[in-house]
């Protein structure tokens, strides 16, 4: 939260490089949920990538210089935000391994996951809008276990976190109760392709749980998670859409079912 | 073979990660009562049986097993005398084994059953039905307070939770797999 | 082969990969409901790590402590710093009182080193008491579990290998028929065991007891009807304290199979009396393993089989695509300190998703260890030549961002225009085989971005 300070925060927005090729759809209503909330992001262009797919895969070492791209690419911003948990999880985890210059060390605190950006800095818990489908959840690992933005089955019955209490808040949205609430969509990166049979099983997995309990809509905070069940899903003609997250905020937004005066974007930056 | 005991130690003490604290002794309370600990008995494939006070052993013990014929016990008037030295034909024998046990644990139906207890160290196991003898103010609530009241495990002993179980095959659950077929606590 | 390889020819039977996937899930569940019934649980898996880490810390003062103990209770302890010496240890003590049988309770230990194999050569007859053990043993496979060894077998299997070995009728198959028929067999092989083995879950240093845990009763049943008990330990399973046994018997059960206890916790000390105990201590690469700052705490393992269990890959790749004594993730953690080179597929062999490392009763950080071996295992030369330079030029591609505006465009442009057959084809795209590649759209974020020119840039 900010405390009482007038300077607008100065946001980076990270858009992860096989959603910029291949998702822009989720970069731009990324951009737009922003804006509706108040924060008006920047997009640097010198960015790439977080170095992910080469340090899963044991290349760590041929990853430094893209660490270094990346802290350097966002060292002049307080927030840095990426509509993808896994990317900042391997930020704030894996960034250990290159010199931790002030730079490095400012943009590894300062890299935040959407929805904990807009939960826990903005303070923004509820949305309105409408959007009437019922909706699947699937969680990435790597938000869930590895940034802890919702109870773990592993240690808790509890089911909740950031994201499906966002979700939640919007109208008509019903979330769809899955049989294994956060079991692993099989993507894992090149396990998806070194590890195809084991990959595609558990993504057909994942998909069926979904369609067995009623999902119209399946999203996600991860859009590589979603672009695996998307391939699944489509391969498969199921009746099911995917979107991730950012995309339903996005739309919900836009046919606001609360009277305006309840909720005024960008006041919670004021905070 | 004792070179090998001084280099395993040698690569042990050159290996020998930061020195950190052994935490103190665990104790997180719980309850220690009859009733949990024969929900948990039931859970586990075992039964609990409360015995009257003045209601001798073996009215209990014959109604519970009628057809138990060769009986093994220090509790009460035997068919089978079994000790240390006891063979294991007479042991394989045994159709029913009543032996003291010391302590129940509520939070898992397990009870202890030291050494001394046994008569032979097979018994509890050999045995096709075992049944122990507990007095019921010797129940405690955890392992932890379980461990702390039998303090020295001696030369041998055993907690003993329920029957003998398996669920090797397709995870069916199978009572009665190479111990005991049947477990029962008589509670005093 | 390799995991990925062995692990698809067990997918290809759909079916029996849902039914493995399932009935593993099922324990999983069991052991969450028995987790989420104690409250202390997660003070208790620290617990569990902070007694290890201790013991490990000074484990040569425990090692001896505890065979000052064992001795003075009278029994004998030998130390083997590999399998071949705890198999040569194993065999002498048996030639040393005349015994040619021989039966065994569970010990991953005694898998590790080969040891059944070594004594048959050796004209020692070797029986594995525990029910899951006996059916692979008899079916000369491995075990597929640390702790359901024949989880990969249907009871249909199980009926057939009985009928074919223990004479049951052909078709039967079930379980309690099996288990029966099964009791009667092993029955007759404890009656005459001359020589007892079993593995050991904890070895108290305090008293010098080592400590079995078992749902059948068959290393007790083993044990105290032979003449000599052979206890196999590895180095890592002392605790200092008989009253630690309070925090490790609380979660060893419940993690692995959601029971509160195991139906038989015994603890063994002194021989009864004309009979034997010896203890073998293995090392077996441990201490390689403890000189390892990333890796060492692999060495708190319990062996409880949650992380495979809960494992999403384990689940549906079974325990022999691992083709290592210990198979899952805790054993793809283990595995590459034994051999880098024939295991360095297993680190890769999961998603990272997590799951282990949270249910793991002692906090073993397993996916980072993975992710960590496969650091090693890269620097090592170990991965795939295409792998390797694929990411090598990945890496010199996201260095640049001109290059990869240039690149990315190329291949979005690519998937865009290219014929659906072209793009797909699994030869080339192993993607492709059960999934659609995104649909590639016109422009790219960057490109979008760029075109709102109204829209003010920031300060950056």
């Amino acid at each position: 939260m900010r405390n009482g300070q007038q300077t607008p925060m100065k946001v980076g927005l990270f858009i992860p490089c096989y959603v910029d090729q291949f998702y822009p759809q989720l970069g731009i209503a990324t951009y737009q949920l922003l804006e509706k909330l108040g924060v008006r992001a920047d997009f640097p262009r010198q960015q790439t990538c977080c170095g992910q797919p080469m340090a899963n895969t044991g290349c760590e070492q041929d990853a430094k210089p893209v660490y270094r791209h990346f802290a350097r690419t966002f060292a002049g911003y307080d927030y840095v935000v990426a509509p993808s948990g896994s990317c900042v999880y391997h930020v704030r985890k894996h960034y250990d391994v290159v010199e931790q210059t002030p730079e490095v060390q400012r943009v590894r605190q300062s890299t935040y996951d959407l929805f904990d950006f807009i939960t826990s800095v903005l303070g923004v818990t509820e949305l309105p809008g409408r959007f009437p489908h019922k909706v699947g959840l699937h969680l990435s690992c790597h938000g869930q276990r590895g940034l802890h933005q919702a109870n773990e089955s592993e240690m808790t019955p509890v089911r909740d976190g950031q994201l499906s209490r966002l979700l939640r808040s919007v109208d008509g949205l019903a979330l769809t109760e899955l049989n294994r609430n956060d079991e692993c969509c099989g993507f894992g990166g090149t396990f998806c392709i070194t590890e195809e049979a084991v990959s595609a099983r558990m993504g057909q997995d994942r998909v069926q749980d979904h369609l067995q309990n009623g999902t119209e809509v399946l999203t996600g905070g991860d859009m590589s998670c979603l672009m695996h069940l998307e391939g699944i899903v489509r391969r498969r003609q199921l009746p099911m859409r995917v979107l991730h997250a950012a995309e339903i905020f996005n739309a919900a937004l836009a046919q606001p079912s609360k009277p305006v005066s309840t909720f005024v974007p960008g006041a919670v930056v004021a905070l | 073979m004792s070179s090998s005991r001084e280099s395993i130690l040698a690569a042990v003490r050159a290996n020998r990660p930061p020195a950190t604290a052994l935490p103190p002794v665990a104790d997180f309370g719980g309850e220690a009562s009859v009733e949990r600990f024969t929900e948990w008995l039931h859970f586990i494939g075992g039964q609990v049986v409360r015995l009257a006070p003045d209601q001798p052993l073996e009215d209990a013990v014959q109604q519970l097993f009628p057809k138990a014929v060769r009986i093994a016990s220090n509790l009460l008037p035997a068919t089978v005398p079994v000790n240390g030295q006891t063979t294991t034909e007479v042991l394989e024998a045994v159709d029913l084994a009543v032996l003291q046990g010391e302590l129940g644990v509520a939070e898992n139906g397990a009870v202890w059953v030291p050494e001394a207890n046994m008569l032979h160290r097979a018994l509890p196991m050999i045995t096709q039905h075992l049944a122990l003898v507990l007095d019921h103010r010797h129940i405690v609530a955890t392992m932890h307070h379980a461990y702390a009241a039998v303090q020295h495990t001696g030369a041998y002993g055993v907690f003993i939770a329920g029957p003998s179980k398996t669920a090797d095959i397709e995870q069916s659950l199978v009572i009665g797999a190479h111990g005991a077929r049947s477990l029962v606590v008589l509670l005093r | 082969m390799n995991h990925p390889q062995r692990a698809a020819v067990f997918t290809s039977d759909a079916e029996r990969t849902t039914w493995h996937d399932e009935t593993l899930w099922f324990v999983r569940q069991k052991r969450d409901k028995a987790v989420y019934a104690i409250p202390e649980f997660q003070q208790l898996r620290q617990l569990a790590s902070d007694i290890k880490e201790h013991t490990l810390s000074r484990l040569d003062e425990y090692l001896e402590q505890f065979e000052r103990n064992a001795q003075a209770n009278g029994v004998q302890v030998h130390w083997a710093a590999d399998a071949a010496e705890h198999n040569r240890i194993v065999l002498g003590i048996m030639r040393g009182v005349g015994a040619t049988s021989l039966v065994k309770s569970k010990s991953m230990l005694t898998e590790e080193c080969h040891l059944n194999p070594f004594l048959v050569q050796n004209g020692i007859a070797v029986v594995d008491t525990d029910l899951g053990e006996r059916i692979v043993q008899l079916r000369e496979e491995a075990p597929s579990h640390l702790v359901l060894p024949a989880i990969h077998l249907k009871k249909e299997d199980v009926g057939e290998t009985f009928h074919l070995h223990l004479g049951t009728p052909k078709g039967e198959k079930d379980p309690q028929a099996l288990t029966e028929a099964a009791r009667l067999h092993l029955r007759e092989k404890f009656l005459v065991g001359q020589v007892a083995i079993t593995g050991v879950n904890f070895a108290i240093a305090e008293t010098g007891a080592v400590v079995v845990c078992t749902n059948e009763g068959n290393a007790d049943l083993g044990v105290n009807l032979a003449q000599v008990h052979i206890a196999c330990m590895g180095l890592e399973k002392l605790i200092p304290r008989t009253a630690d046994l309070g925090v490790f018997t609380r979660l060893l059960a419940r993690s692995a199979t959601g029971q509160p206890v195991t139906t038989y916790t015994s603890h063994f000390a002194k021989p009864a009396p004309g009979r034997q105990i010896h203890i073998v201590i293995v090392d077996n690469g441990r201490t390689r393993q403890l000189g390892r700052p990333d890796f060492r705490a692999s060495l708190k393992c319990i062996r409880c089989g949650a992380c495979m269990n809960t494992c999403p890959v384990y689940r549906r790749s079974g325990g022999h695509s691992y083709d290592f004594t210990v198979p899952g993730p805790i054993g793809a953690i283990l595995s590459p300190n034994i051999d880098l080179h024939q295991h360095s597929s297993l680190p890769f062999a999961s998603t990272l998703c997590g799951s282990c490392t949270d249910v793991c009763p002692v906090k073993i950080d397993i996916h980072t260890q993975l992710y960590k071996w496969r650091q090693l295992i890269a620097q090592a030369n170990e991965l795939p030549a295409a792998k390797k330079w694929g990411m090598k030029l990945l890496s010199s591609v996201l260095a640049r961002p001109g290059v990869y505006r240039f690149g990315g465009k190329v291949a979005r442009e690519g998937l865009r225009l290219l014929p659906h057959g072209l793009t797909h084809a699994t030869a080339f795209n192993p993607w492709a085989k059960a999934r659609e590649l995104p649909e590639a759209p016109k422009q790219s974020f960057r490109e979008w971005f760029e075109q709102q020119s109204s829209i003010p840039t920031g300060q950056a």
